[in-house]
């Protein structure tokens, strides 16, 4: 699959995971527009861990997006892991959410 | 340190309404603290120069649509990079964002999770379509409209295909009222369209490759 369409699974797989939660409004992409209405939407505090891996995530996709689609680069392929790794980590705070109620990020 | 500064896209048709933003690039010799990511697209001169080699369909639009708003050096740059290596990735361009777009259906198709997310994509991809299908027939169209303005027109109504519109900027900008279980209905119905439409375009057309 190329790289771009790589890019928005992975951004797609993200927003699944934290839209299985329930909130006010949803998230509707990783652009800082859309996280900064999240946030405020759902009264959320900007320091929590899940606005952090979050913010994180959307960082690294944007830094992939500006690279070459072509070149597979070692930094890419890192970048790529990163992104995973964060995934995982917003998973596991995103179940912390469903065992503790949303008290925990706001 | 060398930087030229440019407006692009949109602004440089006159398509201007409250959706619209302002695309800016910045062209730079070295990393720039000062230029935000979030207001410019980043590019270094090398890989300007690479993109215009390949003949990228961003080289075609920013050859075609952008105007010099701040040089450094009293040049510009991008003027005088003249015009990009011939465009020959429509046909694996297309492929890519039909893909894309069937994907993006597939998973609004499945739940309701994240349907502005994916509504977004449908339009990127159809978008994208339709902009890398026009600059491989010699006519590139850049506008977000571009689906409705080639010369293969995507035969869906203009108010289905505001929805997808709105839905791009919620989920780029965060700005706009969201999507109603009857509007996402309504794109929905329309996605066949759409896939049939990439068919046809993809198996009577000859690009220029």
């Amino acid at each position: 699959m190329s790289e771009f369409n790589n890019r928005i699974s992975a951004q797609r797989d993200i927003l699944l995971l934290i839209n299985s939660a329930e909130w006010s409004e949803e998230l509707y992409g990783l652009s800082s527009g859309a996280i900064e209405r999240w946030i405020t939407a759902n009264n959320i505090k900007k320091q929590s861990a899940l606005i952090q891996l979050i913010q994180e995530a959307a960082s690294k996709l944007f830094f992939l997006s500006n690279k070459s689609q072509e070149q597979i680069t070692d930094e890419y392929r890192m970048l790529s892991k990163e992104v995973q790794d964060l995934t995982e980590k917003i998973k596991r705070e995103v179940m912390e959410i469903y065992n503790w109620g949303q008290s925990k990020i706001k | 340190m060398s930087m030229h500064l440019y407006a692009f896209g949109s602004i440089c048709r006159g398509e201007i309404d409250a959706g619209s933003d302002i695309d800016l690039l910045a062209c730079l010799s070295e990393p720039n603290q000062s230029i935000d990511p979030n207001k410019f697209s980043i590019y270094t001169y090398e890989r300007i120069r690479q993109l215009w080699h390949e003949g990228n369909p961003f080289s075609w639009h920013l050859h075609l649509e952008s105007n010099l708003i701040y040089s450094s050096d009293g040049r510009n740059f991008l003027n005088d990079l003249q015009e990009p290596s011939k465009y020959t990735n429509a046909t694996i361009d297309c492929n890519k964002f039909q893909k894309l777009f069937i994907e993006s259906h597939t998973s609004l198709m499945k739940s309701s999770n994240s349907m502005i997310f994916n509504l977004s994509c449908m339009f990127l991809a159809t978008r994208n379509f339709a902009t890398c299908f026009s600059l491989g027939m010699g006519r590139p169209i850049f506008s977000r409209l571009s689906p409705l303005l080639i010369d293969r027109k995507l035969p869906i109504e203009r108010d289905i295909f505001d929805i997808l519109v709105r839905a791009r900027i919620l989920s780029t900008r965060g700005y706009g009222n969201p999507i109603s279980e009857v509007e996402v209905r309504a794109a929905r119905s329309a996605a066949p369209v759409v896939i049939q439409w990439m068919d046809d375009c993809l198996s009577k057309e000859v690009f220029c490759e």
